[in-house]
């Protein structure tokens, strides 16, 4: 008994030692090593095309950022001697950013949504200029997207996503959406507030949220809510609105033809219609409109446009609908009383000719 | 010899080219109906299944605007025909409203309120037919009307401000509702429900009704195939 007690004791205290061992030799290459190069500021590569390629780290690199007490060899695990006779790979975030894993990174599988996605597509197919995570999340400055540093922050994305997308930026910028955004009211979309976070699809893919035929549902997360609207004084009544008109229904049943909230409104460009630049600009609806239907003139923007013939405010269209309403049924009414009286009159002619 | 010992004895109502027109008719009201109401109330769950049905909004539209075209030529057909034929001339003076319709309808419903001794006596059409004849053409007009400013959209609004055709567009589904009101509870009563037809008058399919029917519902037209040596 004592003796295989002693023998368990024996294992586990070699066990700890030669964990001890290991793990100096494996984070062999201290910070240190690494910066007595790449501490220097004009350290760096002169490529192929005459782009310069900044090599400059130090340990104030990942200074604030979530992987502050990470080493430099964590992730440029392909590293194993100083210096480093081969170019190391791009780090793969996956080593670690996997559920379960060891590591104890984040835990999610929402990242997988990145290789279904337009970006992770293009990458798949070989697209250099395609995103992977630290386009968008950095590479040694990585922070929580809740972080107003980080790259991914509500008020940072779309200057992050504006690198590549630079003429969308530029227009989403000045749109009502991007002032308000650089305002810091976090209840207006950026970027991934519309097209999503890691599973954003190209808007011809039925798989989109800002797909032709979920335009209006996507709008109206936002848009159809009170809490929302109610703080901005826009109404929330357009959705209900657009989903009665005859766009709206005709989208419902999945014409991708009929006009959605963009179509009219603007896709990165949406202003506010006091706005002379806005698409729903009084003076620009002839123009909006003729889009789709050639030939509109000034009378398209005669009148309201998002009626509900239900409210009072409407006008004639409310009274007309109301008069019309109780029409049909007086129609109604008086045809059945007519059946009654005359169903009793011939009961009564036939008695009296018996 | 008397009457009734030599059975029914049957007169055509309806001439072959009148059965075919109500036929037509009858078929693209349907048609209009069905499609027509189905985007009207598109919440309504038979109406998503009858979009469904019909191919989604854009077949829904073609469908419904093709039974349009056709009613329409039907009622540019009958117009002339009413006016240019020989038939359609007689039938349009049988059937032309005239004040005593509504005197006869007046008196009619005296009587049915038991303030009138004698109840009217029609002639081939009493005012119920001549009411729902005039009623259903100048519905099918108006209802066209209105249809063909929704259907050309764009040149219609070179005249006429958005409102208006917002306007329109109400105005258009309440005309068919009101069409639809009219056949259901005016013609499904008097070509139906009415005791002196039901289950319904033949005359529709056959062409063709009792003489005592006619005697008893139209006297005067009775009279008048009488002493044209008709009956």
């Amino acid at each position: 008994m004592r003796g295989k007690f002693f023998a368990a004791w024996v294992i586990v205290v070699l066990g700890i030692c030669a964990q001890g061992l290991s793990s100096p030799a494996e984070a062999g290459i201290s910070l240190e090593k690494c910066t007595l190069c790449h501490g220097k500021p004009e350290f760096r590569k002169i490529l192929v095309d005459g782009q310069i390629r900044d090599l400059f780290a130090t340990e104030d690199s990942l200074k604030g950022s979530v992987h502050e007490k990470k080493a430099c060899v964590d992730c440029h695990f392909d590293v194993s001697e100083i210096p480093h006779r081969q170019r190391p790979k791009r780090v793969a975030c996956t080593h670690c950013h996997y559920k379960g894993n060891a590591e104890g990174a984040p835990q999610s599988d929402a990242y997988l949504e990145y290789f279904g996605s337009v970006h992770g597509v293009a990458i798949a197919k070989g697209n250099t200029k395609a995103p992977l995570c630290q386009d968008c999340h950095g590479s040694h400055n990585i922070r929580k997207a809740k972080d107003p540093a980080s790259a991914v922050s509500h008020g940072n994305v779309a200057e992050t996503c504006g690198r590549c997308h630079i003429k969308i930026y530029a227009k989403y910028k000045t749109s009502i959406h991007g002032v308000a955004v650089s305002k810091g009211i976090v209840d207006a979309p950026s970027c991934t507030g519309c097209h999503g976070e890691h599973k954003i699809y190209g808007h011809l893919d039925p798989k989109s949220s800002v797909y032709a035929t979920h335009v209006a549902e996507q709008c109206s997360t936002c848009h159809g809510s009170v809490t929302i609207m109610s703080k901005f004084g826009i109404e929330t009544e357009q959705v209900a609105t657009y989903k009665n008109s005859f766009h709206g229904v005709a989208g419902q049943f999945g014409s991708r033809t009929v006009a959605n909230c963009a179509s009219c409104h603007g896709v990165h460009d949406i202003r506010p219609p006091e706005d002379p630049l806005s698409m729903v600009n009084p003076k620009n609806v002839p123009a909006t409109c003729g889009k789709c239907h050639p030939g509109a003139n000034p009378n398209f923007a005669v009148g309201k446009m998002h009626v509900d013939s239900h409210k009072k405010e409407s006008g004639i269209i409310y009274y007309t609908a109301l008069f019309f309403k109780y029409l049909t049924i007086a129609t109604m009414l008086a045809l059945i009383v007519h059946i009654f009286l005359d169903m009793y009159g011939r009961t009564r002619r036939l008695r009296g000719e018996k | 010899m008397s009457e009734k010992s030599r059975g029914p004895v049957y007169v055509e109502r309806m001439s072959i080219l009148f059965r075919i027109q109500h036929l037509l008719l009858m078929i693209s009201l349907l048609v209009l109906a069905i499609t027509g109401f189905a985007l009207m109330y598109y919440e309504n769950a038979l109406a998503q299944v009858l979009i469904r049905l019909e191919g989604g909004v854009l077949y829904r539209g073609i469908i419904h605007r093709s039974a349009a075209v056709f009613l329409m030529a039907q009622l540019v057909y009958h117009a002339f025909y009413m006016l240019i034929s020989r038939e359609g001339k007689r039938e349009l003076k049988e059937i032309w409203l005239t004040r005593r319709d509504f005197d006869d309808f007046l008196q009619a419903m005296r009587y049915n309120l038991g303030m009138g001794n004698e109840y009217p006596r029609f002639g081939k059409y009493g005012y119920k037919e001549k009411f729902q004849y005039w009623g259903a053409t100048a519905g099918v007009f108006l209802i066209s009307v209105t249809g063909m400013i929704l259907w050309a959209e764009t040149f219609s609004m070179r005249f006429l401000p958005k409102f208006v055709l917002d306007l329109t567009l109400i105005i258009h589904g309440y005309q068919g509702l009101l069409i639809f009101v009219i056949l259901l509870f005016w013609h499904l009563y008097i070509v139906h429900l009415h005791p002196s037809v039901f289950p319904m008058n033949w005359a529709w399919l056959t062409g063709k009704v009792d003489a005592e029917w006619i005697r008893e519902e139209h006297p005067l037209e009775y009279e008048k195939l009488k002493g044209e040596g008709v009956l």
